[in-house]
């Protein structure tokens, strides 16, 4: 489902924030990326969309190419990989219900949009992805009214919207409490089993990562230092992971 | 150095008042005419009061449809010369675009104007135009580059098309602040549209500067009532509606 081969990735001044990654994901696994702050983590994920451009390397989803892909391409491209992130990144001016419609933004034709305007179906659409969420009774209200579980569920919901083959999750839980942690990371698991969407979803929390990986890729210093299931990750592979006792 | 500094700000402004002429003596001297001045305004004749009702009703229309025009005309200025939205090589002619217009007073437009298209309230209506579309694109392109990038990557990975981007992602984060500057300069056009008719540009200040030279100075002051409170009636309309803004 993702193919990236020998990723690299140079953020200004000279910073190898991925510094040749392979990995492949299969349909249907829950990968957690798991590091320290710093490790790469982030800039990874957001170079499978390309909202970090790749230094060299090359990525594919789902069947498509997304390296070296034209501005259409690219957009067609982004469409099947829903992304989730740490700060929500909802427009908190706006209503829930159109946080939610703005993931149909790559499929609806662009100057109904522009005027704010969306097909029948996609409201409906975005109403049940609102409902898988448990938020369908706050459609109406404004984003930034929300709890930031809530925001973040909103968040999901978005991703949904797009129809995704693939959801990347950049550390959705590091702004939330222990309890919304469970409550966000399980509808992301709930999403992966029922849907069966891939999930790539990063933390920094061991225990976490354990609790909803089918695999755990752990990443030090931009690299793969470790890559297996979660019963594989001992004392010895956390520490190769995090550089130190865990 | 600090004396240093001291000593030559001290000699810069002895220079500066010594080049002008400003004395403090002569001042004195002038105060009894001032004086004169103010009594010969007194009573103010309310006969004028019509007209200078009329004048002030044609100055707020000048400054209002001004104002909303430049409005519309300064958002895609304003979206070229933000840093963060616009290409480098637009970004830059842009930006030097709006510093040369807006190096000009509106009242010097006016005079450009009333020579073009005549007397009148209509070169009045150009010349707020002229000032006020570079001067919001500034305060626009300000406000655009102080956004959170957030949203806007949100909306990016959804596969949205450039211009879904800025109607998603940008706009509704910058446009209750664009209304503010609106509301704000429409305050400071209505003050700049009372002196447009010195120079023939339609409105009030055609009446003062009228009675001012026929040295009708009861007529006069009836003028500067009106303006006086034409300008306090908008201020207080238009914090109003600022204040709900935010």
């Amino acid at each position: 489902m993702i193919e990236v081969a020998g990723l690299r990735v140079v953020l200004p001044p000279a910073v190898r924030a991925v510094d040749g990654v392979d990995l492949t994901v299969g349909a249907g696994e829950f990968v957690v990326i798991l590091g320290r702050s710093g490790s790469g983590k982030t800039t990874f994920l957001r170079a499978i969309n390309r909202l970090v451009e790749p230094t060299a390397g090359s990525v594919r989803v789902a069947g498509r190419a997304v390296t070296g892909a034209g501005p259409a391409e690219l957009r067609a491209a982004r469409r099947q990989i829903g992304m989730v992130f740490q700060q929500f990144n909802l427009v908190r001016r706006a209503s829930v219900l159109d946080n939610v419609l703005a993931g149909r933004l790559g499929y609806v034709p662009t100057l109904p949009s522009l005027l704010g305007r969306f097909p029948a179906r996609d409201h409906d659409l975005a109403l049940a992805c609102l409902a898988q969420v448990g938020l369908a009774h706050l459609a109406g209200r404004r984003a930034d009214t929300l709890s930031g579980g809530e925001q973040q569920r909103v968040a999901i919901a978005r991703a949904l919207a797009q129809a995704p083959s693939v959801i990347l999750a950049d550390e959705p839980t590091a702004s939330l409490d222990p309890a919304l942690t469970a409550d966000i990371m399980g509808i992301l698991k709930a999403i992966n089993a029922e849907r069966g969407l891939t999930l790539v979803v990063s933390q920094h929390q061991l225990e976490t990562a354990l609790a909803y990986a089918t695999r755990i890729v752990g990443f030090r210093a931009g690299r793969v230092a470790f890559d297996g299931p979660p019963s594989a990750v001992t004392l010895a592979v956390a520490e190769a992971i995090y550089g130190a006792p865990a | 150095m600090r004396r240093a500094t001291l000593f030559v700000a001290v000699v810069v402004l002895l220079w500066l008042a010594w080049d002008t002429g400003a004395d403090p003596v002569r001042l004195a001297r002038g105060v009894p005419w001032i004086l004169d001045f103010l009594r010969r305004m007194l009573p103010p004749d309310p006969s004028v009061l019509p007209a200078a009702l009329a004048g002030a009703l044609k100055t707020v229309e000048i400054a209002l449809l001004g104002t909303t025009v430049a409005a519309v005309f300064a958002l895609p200025l304003g979206f070229l010369s933000a840093r963060n939205v616009a290409p480098t090589p637009v970004f830059y002619p842009a930006r030097a675009v709006l510093n040369f217009f807006r190096s000009v007073d509106t009242l010097v437009y006016a005079l450009v104007f009333v020579a073009a298209v005549g007397l009148g309230p209509f070169p009045g209506v150009l010349a707020v135009i002229a000032y006020t579309t570079t001067s919001l694109a500034k305060l626009y392109s300000e406000a655009i580059e102080g956004i959170d990038p957030g949203p806007v990557d949100a909306v990016t990975a959804t596969g949205a098309t450039r211009l879904q981007i800025l109607r998603y992602g940008v706009l509704p984060q910058v446009l209750p602040l664009f209304l503010s500057y609106v509301l704000y300069r429409l305050e400071s056009n209505i003050r700049a549209a009372t002196v447009l008719g010195f120079v023939g540009a339609g409105g009030i200040g055609f009446y003062l500067q009228t009675y001012l030279r026929m040295i009708d100075y009861p007529a006069a002051s009836t003028v500067l009532l009106v303006t006086v409170a034409m300008v306090m009636v908008v201020d207080t309309i238009s914090s109003r509606l600022r204040e709900r803004l935010v």
